[in-house]
């Protein structure tokens, strides 16, 4: 949440946050903020909600549009749209599918019927909550053909749980409830040797603070992307646009960006060349 | 049923835990007899079907149900899962839901 003040100020005019914030019912809230998260049912009923209408929330993070997989329990038909019941396992939960008139026989509006129960789906869709009961209105529904992405939805939902609560994997960054034992408990880095990694992780976390400072501020990322060097080998002589390439999977484009705002920072600077950055150490 | 249960992943070590509770097993069909089955979940457990079950041996299959004292589950509903599914890979869900309970299950 604490992103949302910054945001709306260097809006100018808080003409677009005002008018947004006001239709937020509608689904209508900041474009920056639209995220499709991996849940599981239980995430959903274990968020409270702090007053009537309030966006939903996560780990602290809010959260617009999220995507479960469970199995049907039941179908119930309504005039205006079709209750499913889905259960993942970990707990039930309503979804909304809208009847859409105007397009039937579509992708999914044939399949609304086709749906039965017992079914493994995939849901995309928003939390709602009406008078305390809470449902997810669906955009989508589709059914799952390989049972193996239920189990792989599960391990993803659990994997952004704990890069929101604990930072990404490599060390650093560390969010939220991250005390310093959390730090040493994050998960594997990026096949770097194990030794490194818990160096990696615990040096830049314990010493280093006034950098963990500035890179908490700075995206996800120049975050990944910090993390990935740290946890290179390369030294001084830095780690090139290439090897980050592959081994965060980010996109070059995504890459140059993460660099330039570690660079406003003062966490890394070029090296060799352009595309070779190393960690800036005090 | 009530939205604020769940019906915990798990593997043949973790029954002993949820006697009298209802789980959810993924494994593989080792035998059918009659209304027995034989599954393999990183270990094997005995289940009885109900009559709804379609099971086939071999095949991957997904059962809920509830523990018996005696280890055994009595289930209440079965889906076959064909070939094809990936064991460890249900095997690890089952870890990580017992490693980070809050995101999976309600304990009671």
């Amino acid at each position: 949440m604490a992103g949302y003040g910054g945001y709306g100020g260097g809006d100018g005019g808080g003409f677009m946050s005002g008018s947004q914030q006001g239709g937020s019912q509608a689904g209508g809230s900041k474009y920056a903020d639209e995220s499709l998260r991996p849940v599981t049912i239980k995430q959903l009923l274990d968020w409270e909600e702090p007053y009537s209408g309030a966006d939903p929330a996560i780990d602290g993070h809010p959260v617009t549009q999220v995507t479960i997989v469970g199995q049907v329990r039941s179908v119930k038909p309504q005039p205006t749209n079709i209750t499913y019941r889905i259960d993942d396992g970990t707990g039930a939960i309503d979804v909304k599918k809208w009847v859409d008139s105007e397009a039937q026989g579509g992708e999914d509006g044939s399949g609304a019927s086709a749906i039965a129960p017992d079914a493994f789906v995939r849901v995309w869709g928003r939390l709602k909550s009406l008078g305390g009961k809470k449902h997810v209105s669906a955009n989508f529904i589709r059914q799952i053909e390989d049972f193996n992405e239920v189990n792989y939805h599960l391990l993803e939902a659990t994997y952004v749980h704990l890069f929101f609560t604990k930072g990404a994997p490599g060390g650093g960054g560390v969010k939220q409830e991250g005390g310093g034992g959390d730090n040493m408990f994050v998960d594997q880095g990026y096949g770097a040797g194990g030794g490194d990694v818990a160096m990696g992780g615990a040096g830049p976390g314990g010493g280093n603070s006034a950098m963990q400072a500035r890179l908490s501020t700075c995206s996800r990322n120049a975050q990944t992307m910090c993390n990935f060097i740290n946890n290179s080998p390369g030294g001084t002589e830095g780690v090139n646009l290439h090897v980050i390439a592959q081994g965060t999977r980010m996109s070059t484009r995504d890459i140059v960006n993460a660099a330039d705002e570690l660079l406003g920072q003062g966490i890394i600077y070029t090296t060799q060349d352009d595309e070779t950055w190393a960690i800036l150490d005090y | 049923m009530d939205g604020n249960s769940s019906t915990p992943r798990i593997t043949c070590a973790y029954l002993s835990q949820y006697v009298g509770k209802l789980v959810t097993v993924v494994g593989k069909v080792v035998q059918l007899r009659g209304e027995e089955a034989t599954i393999d979940a990183d270990g094997t457990i005995h289940a009885f079907l109900n009559r709804e079950a379609h099971l086939s041996a071999n095949n991957g299959v997904q059962i809920i149900g509830k523990v018996n004292p005696d280890l055994s589950i009595k289930v209440l509903s079965s889906v076959d899962l064909g070939q094809g599914v990936d064991y460890n890979l249900a095997n690890a869900v089952v870890e990580v839901t017992h490693r980070y309970k809050p995101l999976f299950l309600y304990e009671n």
